[in-house]
């Protein structure tokens, strides 16, 4: 995209002209709608302004008529911004985040936790610091940014990989440590749940599962396979589901460390055998999130199962392409087939019949590749290009090849 | 002398034999479940219904309609004289001439019987029927040289003993076949078995022209449901297995069948004979079940059927077109017995196959196939304008709009139907998220459980109500509605009210000159018959008259009206999935393509689904309420 | 050895209709009983016996059940811990998360809790039961395993990976024997405060615009927002159109 800012001389006229009907919607434009975690619409006083390039805050009152005063194109979004430091010296309280670390690093249900944490902390009482306690290898460089103030970090060999054992007594170590007032886990399928609950049954406390709106005094929470909202007071243990806080941006964090000493881990009852090597292809079709589809358009078989095996993706078919042989019949998608949930679906060669499209129903991102650009999978697909089947999985297998050595290069370079 | 009374001898022993024979048949058939019936007069209505409806299903093939009367009716005379001279000695002239009569008439139908054997098509069984025409041909002429001398042709005592031991082997082979064969189950076994089939017929409503298609309800809490074993069925049903003589005339319209899948309706119905007698059926001598080999299936009257007899896959192959029971001339309930079983397999072996059992969790959980929120079922019709019967309480038309309420395409269809309602002002509501899921797919896959509390629920909320009529563009809820229903209305809700097609109700609307109709201008248009409007409810003129009213010369297929080859969608054939060689609805509509027409009018959203999932290229689907919508020349007021 | 295997099932929530039915998870754990110990499995309800949808489970093939007579604003740990500490059990199974109440997924950890056995969250299969040892495949997202061995006995949730239940039948589902057990349950006392309502569509989160400069900000005023229909490219070449999928292949952090 072009760097160059254009003037649009009737939004600045506008935008200054306070009568002007439009005036509000030019003027507010920057805000949009925001809904706070309690669920109402809230104008963020965070949103009025804002961080200028030293890291101040500012406050434009010129309702963006200082457009005009910004003719030319400056660097200043390359440069490095300082954001203040949040310290806090002798905490009264702490509330505890225990992160997922996906891979090493935050993931950003991990850091909403920790604006949620912060939100908690400034309507309660008294200095609050959030502590995330982390266990495993940390690939994580801005534990500053995210809004960590003390950091317990248990790097230790038993609580690698699948421990949840030997977490579970490092962190009722910390309960004796710290006395939380919150103790925050995200509700994700990567072991915040398993980890909040065991902790839960441990301290014999009654958590909050599933939480969405959160205040220091009040949660609402999902109940009855999320049909329910349950309105209860806030607990000491939540486990909260994405999206419940606004990540930390405007801020660092000392990300002090915090030492835990003592805690020793037992022989854990779950042997951690490791993970199985699972074959893209073996994957059950509606388990897969990246799917290869192929249909009636597919003339060359062999390069598909290639472009399959290149992407990495899953394979389904359409129900001709089952019927003609191409295709064994559990790999078929749709109303008598599969009813696939992947997040990208790219179908090649297929019409999207409705009996078809009912499979891919939920699906988040489905593309077409297809040479009728009138046919009903265009009309669904988020992207589609319209040509022959085999000349653009032939590019495609080009361009991932070309990526995995690129990366192996990288990689050898590293080295 | 002895040798004399050789043939006397032989026919009396003969006689008994196959008297022996037939009673112990009738005890095998009394090993099925009891069922009322009156036997009496079955058996007095028995020579009218072979006369009128069975012969009227043989005269579609004229050939062997009269080379049957020709051989059985010959047969029957000559057997009945035959007793008189041989084993009573009533020794008039004129009676031995009788019976060379008939004994000559027997022997031409044998004779073109014969030659329908020489060539025979490949629905035919084989085996011991190859040998039927000779045995024929050798009583009759057996008889004939026999009788000469009776009937003074031939000097008393002609041809000496030689003749007369030659003669008796005659008999032996051809009473033997005739007679002995009746009762110990050769192929001359389907008269003695059909004649009191015809007698004690599970519908007797059939017959005289009638019409009995709705599947009768499973009895529920039992010890067992459906038919696990040959014994679970009725005796009479047995008894109509009996009867069937393997014209394979069911085969040949079977659409599962010809789409390589693996059933055959006269396989399935000479196993239910190997059931019911015990054995096995390498006898069989016919087309198998597509892809499976003969001589492997094993029964017995008390063996589970899908445990040795027949695979589960046959039973879930049938779409319940029902072109089997239409074509059958002994009026055998094929459609009726794959149920029964398909109730075992679903409501005590929790195996419907495929997406079986997930469609019906969902119709348990929701009242539709697909799990939709039972809530939205009116949604379509947000912008019609359409009144909801809670509130009005009461209608001339309830207009039943079924699960394709939930379907875009199908939708398109209720639409459709609204605008020509409206254009000529009927006075209609619907039943809005109140209405529930006919039952009939779960019926069909043998939830008669999940039927019967939905139809029992339905009635109960159509009795809260009063209108005139209902109608449904959905054959299969018109089917059960109008068929089904009335064994659980115990409350009188559908007591009064006529249950109509749409084709059925618009044909009445432009008739009465209610809607303006344009002509039809595009290419060439033919019809679909679907099975649950025709040959369930004997619908076929109502669809054709419309298009006529449109100016549309219908371009008839091969197979119609009551040959109509089933598109695939019934019986949720389409859930269970069956894998075969072919889709059945790419058959239908190269029928429907060997008409040249590019349009394919249809009455039935089942039916438009199916013929819409042929690839493309391929003639246009519409329902017929769309093509009516295209053409209605709307007033401007 | 048959181990001694008893699955806990609740009364689910068909998501569209509301209506009670068999629970997805827990019948996937009915299901692994069944693969486990055969008929020989103890299924377990806290609540009411007369409630129909029970019969849905024992209609997967199973004489009887045992249910825990118990009112329905009771708490069904204290009970479900006094039974099983009374009978030689080496396996329970429960769903990960109930489709109705609460559905906190607490039940398995508090039952180890007072029990004082290994709970293994998230079950996809349980492939084999050695010497008092069980090999457990652990469900990850993207259809990834992990595998654990754990002694017995244990308590284990069944993930929605498991294994899927069979189908119900009718018939058996309605002879089964309903084994009812009085147990005196406690009001659940905390609940009694809480207050529901259906559950309200959660927005979503927009992209706020943190905008470093105004000449940002007013860029963000002004764009066009994105999304809508999708993007057709006809005319590119090969390559090009190639390209456009891999990118959105990469953005969506597919391809690795
Ligand atoms: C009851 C019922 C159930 C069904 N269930 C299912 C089901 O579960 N799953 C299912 O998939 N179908 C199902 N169908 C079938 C469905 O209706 C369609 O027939 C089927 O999905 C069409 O498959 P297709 O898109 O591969 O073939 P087609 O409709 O033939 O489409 C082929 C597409 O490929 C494009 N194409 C052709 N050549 C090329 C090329 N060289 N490069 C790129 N594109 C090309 C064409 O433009 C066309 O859009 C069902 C049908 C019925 C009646
Ligand atoms: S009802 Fe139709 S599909 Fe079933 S056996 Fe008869 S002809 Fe075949
Ligand atoms: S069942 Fe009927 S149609 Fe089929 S072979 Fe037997 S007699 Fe003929």
């Amino acid at each position: 995209m072009s760097d160059i800012i254009r003037r649009d001389p009737r939004r600045e006229w506008i935008a200054r002209n306070r009568l002007h009907p439009l005036h509000d919607s030019v003027a507010n434009a920057v805000q949009g709608e925001v809904r706070g975690p309690s669920g109402l619409l809230r104008k963020n006083p965070h949103q009025v302004g804002s961080i200028g390039p030293n890291g101040l805050k500012r406050i434009d009152r010129l309702k963006g008529n200082a457009v005009a005063g910004v003719g030319n194109k400056r660097s200043a979004a390359n440069q490095e911004t300082v954001l203040p430091l949040h310290k806090v010296d002798n905490p009264d309280f702490y509330i505890v985040v225990v992160p997922d670390m996906i891979g090493g690093r935050l993931s950003g249900h991990d850091k909403d936790i920790l604006g949620l944490a912060h939100t908690m902390t400034s309507t309660i009482e008294g200095t609050g610091a959030v502590v995330a306690v982390c266990f495993g290898e940390s690939k994580e460089a801005h534990y500053d940014l995210a809004g960590v103030d003390r950091l317990i970090h248990l790097s230790a060999s038993e609580y690698e990989g699948f421990a949840p054992e030997a977490r579970l007594t490092a962190l009722t170590h910390i309960e004796a440590q710290l006395a939380p007032k919150h103790w925050l886990f995200p509700d994700s399928i990567h072991g915040g749940s398993d980890l909040g609950s065991r902790l839960a049954a441990r301290l014999g406390e009654r958590p909050a599962t599933q939480a969405w709106q959160v205040s220091s005094e009040k949660t609402v929470c999902r109940g009855a396979g999320g049909s329910l909202d349950i309105t209860r007071q806030t607990p000491r243990i939540l486990m909260l589901l994405e999206e419940c806080g606004e990540a930390i941006d405007e801020t660092r964090h000392e990300a002090l460390a915090i030492e835990v000493d003592g805690i020793s881990v037992s022989e854990p009852a779950l042997q951690d055998k490791g993970l199985m090597d699972v074959d893209p292809s073996a994957i059950p079709l509606a388990e897969a999130e990246f799917i290869l589809s192929a249909g009636n358009g597919i003339h060359n078989w062999d390069q598909f199962h290639k472009a399959a095996t290149i992407l990495g993706a899953t394979e389904g078919a359409s129900r001709v392409a089952v019927d003609d042989g191409f295709m064994p019949r559990f790999r078929q998608v749709g109303a008598t087939g599969t009813w696939v949930t992947a997040r990208v679906y790219l179908a090649v060669g297929i019409s999207g019949a409705i009996q078809h499209m009912q499979g891919i129903g939920q699906c988040d991102k489905v593309v077409a590749i297809n040479t009728d650009a009138g046919c009903d999978m265009v009309k669904r697909a988020a992207l589609s290009v319209i040509g022959d089947s085999e000349e653009i999985l032939a590019e495609l297998m080009l361009l991932a090849q070309a990526r995995k050595k690129g990366s192996q290069e990288e990689q050898s370079d590293a080295a | 002398m002895v040798i004399d009374w050789l043939p006397s001898i032989l026919i009396v022993v003969l006689l008994a034999l196959g008297v022996i024979g037939a009673l112990r048949r009738i005890s095998l058939w009394r090993a099925g479940q009891p069922e009322k019936v009156n036997l009496i007069a079955g058996l007095m209505a028995m020579p009218g219904r072979y006369l009128n409806d069975l012969h009227h299903v043989v005269e579609r093939d004229k050939y062997m309609s009269r080379t049957h009367v020709a051989t059985a009716g010959g047969f029957v005379l000559s057997m009945v004289l035959v007793i008189a001279v041989y084993v009573f000695h009533v020794e008039q002239k004129i009676v031995a001439w009788l019976l060379l009569g008939a004994l000559v008439l027997m022997l031409c139908g044998a004779f073109f019987v014969f030659k329908r054997r020489l060539n025979p098509p490949s629905r035919l069984s084989k085996g011991p029927w190859m040998r039927l025409p000779k045995s024929l041909i050798t009583f009759a002429l057996t008889f004939i040289v026999l009788t000469l001398p009776v009937a003074g042709v031939l000097p008393e005592g002609f041809g000496g003993v030689l003749l007369t031991l030659i003669l008796s082997v005659g008999v032996i082979i051809g009473l033997g076949e005739l007679i002995f064969g009746m009762g110990w189950g050769g192929p001359m076994k389907h008269a003695f078995a059909g004649a009191l089939h015809l007698a004690f017929h599970r519908r007797p409503e059939r017959f005289g022209g009638g019409r009995s298609t709705g599947l009768k309800p499973a009895p529920l809490g039992d010890e067992s449901h459906g038919v696990a074993k040959p014994s679970d069925f009725k005796w009479n049903q047995l008894l109509g297995f009996d009867a069937c003589v393997q014209c394979g005339k069911c085969e040949a319209m079977c659409p599962a069948f010809a789409a390589g899948q693996p059933l055959n309706p006269k396989k399935l119905i000479q196993d239910m004979v190997v059931g019911l007698a015990g054995g096995t059926d390498a006898k069989y001598a016919g087309s198998p079940y597509p892809g499976k080999e003969v001589g492997h299936a094993k029964g017995g009257a008390n063996n589970i059927i899908t445990a040795g007899l027949i695979e589960a896959d046959t039973l879930w192959s049938c779409t319940t077109c029902r072109a089997c029971v239409e074509e059958c001339p002994m009026m055998i309930e094929h459609v009726d017995a794959i149920v029964d079983m398909r109730r075992f397999l679903t409501m005590e072996k929790g195996d419907t196959p495929n997406k079986g059992s997930e469609v019906l969790e969902n119709i348990i959980a929701t009242d539709n196939p697909n799990g939709y929120a039972p809530g939205s079922r009116t949604n379509w019709a947000a912008d019609q304008n359409l009144p909801v019967i809670k509130e009005k309480k009461q209608a001339d038309v309830l207009f039943w709009v079924s699960d394709g309420a939930f379907d875009m395409r199908s939708q398109r269809i209720l639409r459709s139907f609204v605008k020509l309602m409206k254009a000529a002002n009927v006075d209609v509501a619907i039943l809005g998220d109140e209405e529930r899921d006919s039952g009939d797919v779960a019926r069909r896959l043998g939830d008669d459980a999940t039927f019967q509390s939905l139809a029992k629920r339905n009635l109960a909320t159509l009795s809260q109500y009063s209108f005139k009529k209902i109608v449904t563009t959905d054959p299969h809820a018109y089917h059960c509605l109008r068929n089904e229903y009335a064994d659980f209305d115990t409350e009188g809700a559908l007591k009064g009210v006529e249950v109509l097609h749409h084709t059925t109700f618009l044909n009445q609307l432009v008739q009465a000159g209610a809607l303006k109709l344009d002509t039809f201008k595009g290419g060439k248009v033919t019809y679909h018959d679907p099975c649950y409007l025709g040959r369930y409810n004997g619908e076929y003129e109502a669809p054709r008259d419309l298009l006529r009213s449109l100016g549309i010369e219908v371009a008839e297929m091969e197979r119609s009206r009551f040959r109509s080859r089933c598109c695939g969608g019934g019986g949720g054939a389409p859930i269970t999935d069956i894998p075969g060689e072919r889709r059945i609805a790419d058959m239908r509509m190269e029928d429907v393509t060997a008409t040249g027409a590019e349009l394919v009018a249809v009455g039935c959203q089942q039916c438009t689904a199916m013929l819409e999932g042929v690839v493309e290229p391929r003639p246009e689907v519409k329902d017929i309420a769309e093509i009516l919508a295209g053409q209605l020349i709307e007033e401007v007021h | 050895m048959q181990p001694n295997v008893v699955s806990l099932v609740s009364i689910g929530r068909h998501p569209q209709s509301g209506r009670a039915r068999r629970a997805e998870q827990d019948g996937r754990g009915v299901e692994l009983g069944l693969k486990l110990a055969g008929e020989k499995l103890s299924v377990l309800h806290v609540g009411n016996p007369e409630e129909p949808v029970l019969r849905q489970y024992v209609g997967m093939g199973l004489p009887a059940m045992t249910v825990l007579k118990q009112d329905e604003t009771a708490d069904a740990v204290p009970a479900l811990s006094d039974y099983l500490q009374q009978e030689k059990i080496d396996i329970v199974l429960t769903g990960v998360r109930s489709e109705s109440g609460e559905s906190s997924g607490m039940v398995p950890y508090l039952l180890a809790e007072k029990l004082g056995w290994p709970v293994v969250a998230r079950v996809a299969d349980i492939v084999s039961i050695k010497d008092g040892v069980a090999e457990v495949l652990l469900a990850l997202p993207r259809g990834q395993r992990r595998s654990v061995t754990v002694k017995l006995p244990f308590i284990a949730s069944v993930d929605n990976a498991a294994a899927p239940a069979r189908q119900s039948a009718f018939g058996p589902g309605q002879r089964a024997r309903m084994e009812s057990v009085n147990t005196h349950g406690e009001v659940d006392q905390i609940r009694v405060n809480w207050q529901e309502a259906p559950a309200k569509p959660r927005p979503k989160r927009l992209k706020t615009v943190k905008a470093k400069t105004a000449a940002d900000r007013f860029k963000a005023a002004t764009a066009k927002p994105q999304g809508g229909s999708g993007k057709v490219m006809k005319n590119e070449s090969a390559a090009e159109k190639a390209k456009a999928i891999f990118d959105l292949l990469i953005e969506e952090n597919v391809i690795r």
